[in-house]
C-alpha cells in the first residue's frame, strides 16, 4: 500500500492524534524536571553564599577590615569551599583580599546588595574564563565584599541534562511515529483485505468468504458477521434462482399452450377473415410477452452471477465492428448515421453472446428513440487496465434525475411511452451484463442526447 | 421422415405432432425421458425433438446417453430456459439445435427441415445454383443470367446461407445464428433490412423474384419455374 494511502486511513489519524498528545505530555514533563533540576542547586548556592556573607560581615564588625582580609586569605589559601570566589576591595577598587585578580564589575555602589553574574579569568595565563554567580555587600568605610561561586560545573551538567532531554523527546517521538505507522499499516492491510474480498463479492461471486483469523479480535468478529450475512444472501439468491427457474417454466408453459391454441385456431379454414384479423395481433402481443420474460430471465441470471462460469476472450473492437455491420442498414433506413470510433483491439473476459446482446440493446434503444437525421457513435477504447465501450447519440437523452431509474427493470420513462413499443428492460439488461463482466456502466449527458459508457477490466491472460 | 417428439406437456405435444404430420412427417410421441430414450435407441427415427425438462430423465441426459451409445441422429432441444449458456450446455451435450419456448410453430418447422436436410445436402459444392442465379464460392462472385451482381461480404454470406437451403423456410433467428453467429432476439427489423438490400441487389433488374417472404415465419429462396 502506498504511504499516502496509509496516511489517509482513520487509524493513521487516530495514531497521529494520540502520538501528538503523548508527545506533548512528555515534553511538559521533561521541561518540569529540567526546571526543577536547575532551580534546586541554585537555591542551595544562594543559601550558602548568604550564610558566608553573614559570617564575613560579623567578622568585619568585630575586627575591622584587616581581620576580614586575613580570614579571606586563609579561606583562599587553605581548601575552602569548592569553586568559591571572594574579593574584598576598597573605595578605589583595589584588591585587599580574595582570589579574584581585580574587581570584575562596574561601579561597586551600583551592585551593593545585589546578585550578579559575570565571567572572570584566573590570574595564571592561559586559563579559561569561568562563569561566576555572586553577591556584593557594602561594608562600612567604603569597602565592598563580593562572595560567589564558580558555576561552570553546574552549567555544564545542566547543559548535558538539557541535551539528554531533547534527545529523549526526539527518540520518543520517533518511536511513537514508528508504532503509529506500523499499526496503521497493519490495520489498513486488514481493512484492505476485507474490502477487496467484498469488492469481488459485489461483482457477483457470492460464494466467496472473508478470512477469519484466530485472534477473535474486532476484525475477526466483523469478518464473521459479514460471512454470516453472505451465507444468508447466498442462500436467498439460490432460492430466488430456483424459484425463478420454476416460475419461468410455469409461465412459459401456459404461454406456449396459448400460442399453440392461437396458431391452431388461425389454421382452421372455417374462421372468417375478420376473426383472423382480430386474433392475429394477439400472436404479436404474445411474442412481446415472451421476449419480456426472456429478457427478465437473462437479467436475473446475469445478476445472480450464474452465467459467469463460461468465460472466453472477447475483443470488443471486433464485436463492435460486427454489430455495426449488423445494425448499419437498419439505422440508415431510419435516417440515422451510425459511426465508429475504434481502438485497435480491446480484449475483455466474458461471453460474446451476452456482450453482443448488450450492444444490440444499446443500438436498438438508439433506433427506437433517436429521431430521423440523428447520429449514433459507437466507440471502443482500451488501455492496459480497462476497456471502455461507449454508445452516444444526439437524441432526446434522459433527464439526469431519471438516469438511475432508467436502469431498473420495467421502467420506461413516461414521456416516451408513446413513441415505440419496447419491454423497458433494455438498460437494466445492459447494466446486468456489464456487472456480470465486473464492469461499471454510467449514463451520461451527451448534450444533447444520451451517452452510455461501459467500463470493463481488460483481459489478463 | 419419421420424427420422435419427447415432450411431457401432452397438449403441446398433440398440437406439435399434428402440425408436423400436416407437413408430411410421421411422428411418435414419448411423454418422459426414459420412454424417449427407449424409443430413440430402437433407431427408426430420422430426427428427435426433445424437451429439456422431462420427468424421470431430462432431455440433456437423453441426448448424452444417445451420443455415448454412438447414435448420431440429429436432435433439436426445446427448452423453457433461454440463457446463453443453457444453449451452450444443450449443444455441448450433443444437441444439434436449440429452441426456446414458446416458439412459433413456423420456427420449429423451419429448424426441423434444416436439420433433416443437413445430412443430405452436405456436399462440398463450389457452385450453388437457383434458376438463373449462380454463386461461385471460390471466386466469391454472383451472377444472374450471366450478369455479374455486386454484393457486400455479408450479403454474399446471406445469399449463400439461403441458397444452401433452397426451398426451405429460413427464419430471422436462423439467419442471425447462421450468418452472424449471434443468439439473441432482435427487437427491431434489422434482419429484414439486410434481406431487403440483398433482394434489391439480386432482383432489381429481373422480373422473377427468387427470395420469398413466408408470412409469420421468415424467408425462402426458391426458383418457381
Amino acid at each position: 500500500m502506498k504511504p499516502e494511502r496509509i496516511l489517509r486511513t482513520s487509524t493513521a489519524r487516530l495514531a497521529t492524534v494520540y502520538g501528538t498528545v503523548v508527545l506533548l505530555l512528555v515534553i511538559v514533563l521533561q521541561s518540569l524536571v529540567f526546571l526543577l533540576a536547575r532551580e534546586a542547586p541554585q537555591r542551595e548556592m544562594q543559601e550558602v553564599i548568604a550564610t558566608e556573607l553573614r559570617g564575613f560581615t560579623e567578622e568585619f564588625h568585630a575586627g575591622g577590615v584587616e581581620r576580614l582580609a586575613a580570614l579571606l586569605r586563609s579561606r583562599t589559601d587553605r581548601l575552602g569551599r569548592i569553586g568559591a570566589v571572594y574579593l574584598l576591595v576598597n573605595e578605589s577598587r583595589e584588591r585587599l583580599a580574595g582570589n579574584l585578580s581585580g574587581w570584575p564589575l562596574g561601579d561597586p555602589k551600583l551592585y551593593s546588595g545585589k546578585e550578579v553574574r559575570f565571567r572572570f579569568r584566573e590570574a595564571e595565563p592561559g586559563s579559561r574564563s569561568h562563569p561566576v554567580w555572586a553577591r556584593v555587600e557594602e561594608l562600612p568605610g567604603y569597602y565592598w565584599l563580593l562572595v560567589g561561586t564558580d558555576i561552570s560545573e553546574s552549567e555544564r551538567s545542566l547543559r548535558r541534562f538539557g541535551l539528554a532531554t531533547v534527545w529523549g523527546v526526539a527518540l520518543i517521538a520517533a518511536l511513537i511515529a514508528l508504532m503509529g505507522w506500523w499499526y496503521s499499516r497493519l490495520t489498513a492491510r486488514r481493512v484492505r483485505d476485507i474490502s477487496a474480498t467484498c469488492d469481488s463479492i459485489v461483482h457477483s461471486d457470492l460464494s466467496q468468504r472473508l478470512h477469519v483469523g484466530t485472534r477473535s479480535d474486532e476484525f475477526d468478529r466483523l469478518s464473521e458477521t459479514v460471512n454470516n450475512m453472505l451465507a444468508r444472501l447466498e442462500q436467498q439468491a439460490g432460492m430466488l434462482r430456483a424459484t425463478f427457474g420454476s416460475v419461468a417454466h410455469d409461465l412459459r408453459t401456459p404461454l406456449y399452450r396459448l400460442r399453440v391454441r392461437l396458431e391452431e385456431g388461425l389454421l382452421r379454414p372455417e374462421i372468417s377473415r375478420a376473426t383472423r384479423e382480430l386474433v392475429a395481433p394477439a400472436l404479436d402481443e404474445l411474442d412481446r410477452v415472451q421476449r419480456t420474460l426472456g429478457t427478465l430471465l437473462e437479467i436475473a441470471r446475469a445478476e445472480s452471477g450464474d452465467a459467469a462460469r463460461a468465460q472466453e476472450q472477447v475483443d470488443l473492437v471486433a464485436l463492435a465492428r460486427e454489430m455495426h455491420e449488423l445494425y448499419l442498414p437498419g439505422m440508415q433506413e431510419r435516417g440515422l448515421q451510425l459511426k465508429l470510433d475504434l481502438a485497435e483491439t480491446a480484449p475483455v473476459a466474458g461471453q460474446r453472446q451476452l456482450l453482443a446482446q448488450l450492444l444490440a440493446n444499446l443500438l436498438e434503444n438508439a433506433l427506437k428513440y433517436v429521431p430521423s437525421g440523428g447520429e449514433v457513435l459507437l466507440s471502443v477504447h482500451a488501455d492496459l487496465s480497462r476497456a471502455v465501450l461507449t454508445v452516444a447519440d444526439n437524441g432526446p437523452g434522459i433527464e439526469a434525475a431519471d438516469r438511475e431509474r432508467a436502469q431498473q427493470p420495467f421502467v420506461r420513462l413516461q414521456e416516451r411511452a408513446d413513441l415505440q413499443e419496447g419491454s423497458g428492460m433494455g438498460l437494466s439488461l445492459v447494466r446486468a451484463i456489464v456487472r456480470l463482466h465486473r464492469g461499471e456502466v454510467e449514463l451520461q449527458d451527451n448534450s444533447p442526447g444520451l451517452r452510455v459508457v461501459c467500463v470493463f477490466p481488460a483481459w489478463r491472460s | 421422415m419419421r420424427l420422435l417428439l419427447i415432450e411431457d406437456d401432452t397438449e403441446a405435444a398433440k398440437y406439435l405432432a399434428k402440425g408436423l404430420r400436416e407437413s408430411g412427417h410421421a411422428v411418435d410421441i414419448a411423454a418422459d425421458g426414459r420412454d424417449g430414450l427407449q424409443q430413440a435407441t430402437d433407431g427408426h427415427h430420422d430426427l428427435i425433438i426433445a424437451d429439456r425438462q422431462l420427468p424421470h430423465m431430462d432431455g440433456l441426459t437423453v441426448v448424452q446417453t444417445l451420443r455415448e451409445r454412438g447414435i448420431k441422429i440429429p436432435v433439436l432441444i426445446l427448452s423453457a430456459l433461454g440463457a446463453v449458456d443453457d444453449r451452450i450446455d444443450g449443444l455441448r451435450a450433443g444437441g444439434d439445435d436449440y429452441l426456446t419456448k414458446p416458439f412459433a410453430f413456423g420456427e420449429l418447422l423451419a429448424r426441423v427441415e434444416a436439420l433433416l436436410r443437413r445430412g443430405a445436402g452436405a456436399t462440398i459444392a463450389t457452385r450453388l445454383k437457383a434458376g438463373d442465379l449462380e454463386l461461385d464460392l471460390l471466386g466469391r462472385t454472383v451472377t444472374r443470367a450471366g450478369r455479374k451482381i455486386d454484393l457486400t461480404a455479408k450479403e454474399f454470406q446471406l445469399l449463400e446461407y439461403l441458397m444452401r437451403r433452397q426451398g426451405q423456410v429460413v427464419t430471422r433467428t436462423m439467419l442471425l445464428e447462421g450468418v452472424w453467429d449471434l443468439h439473441f432476439d432482435p427487437q427491431t427489423n434489422v434482419i429484414d433490412v439486410h434481406m431487403s438490400r440483398l433482394r434489391n441487389a439480386i432482383e432489381r433488374d429481373f422480373r422473377k423474384p427468387l427470395i420469398h417472404t413466408v408470412r409469420g415465419a421468415g424467408y425462402m429462396l426458391r426458383d418457381e419455374a
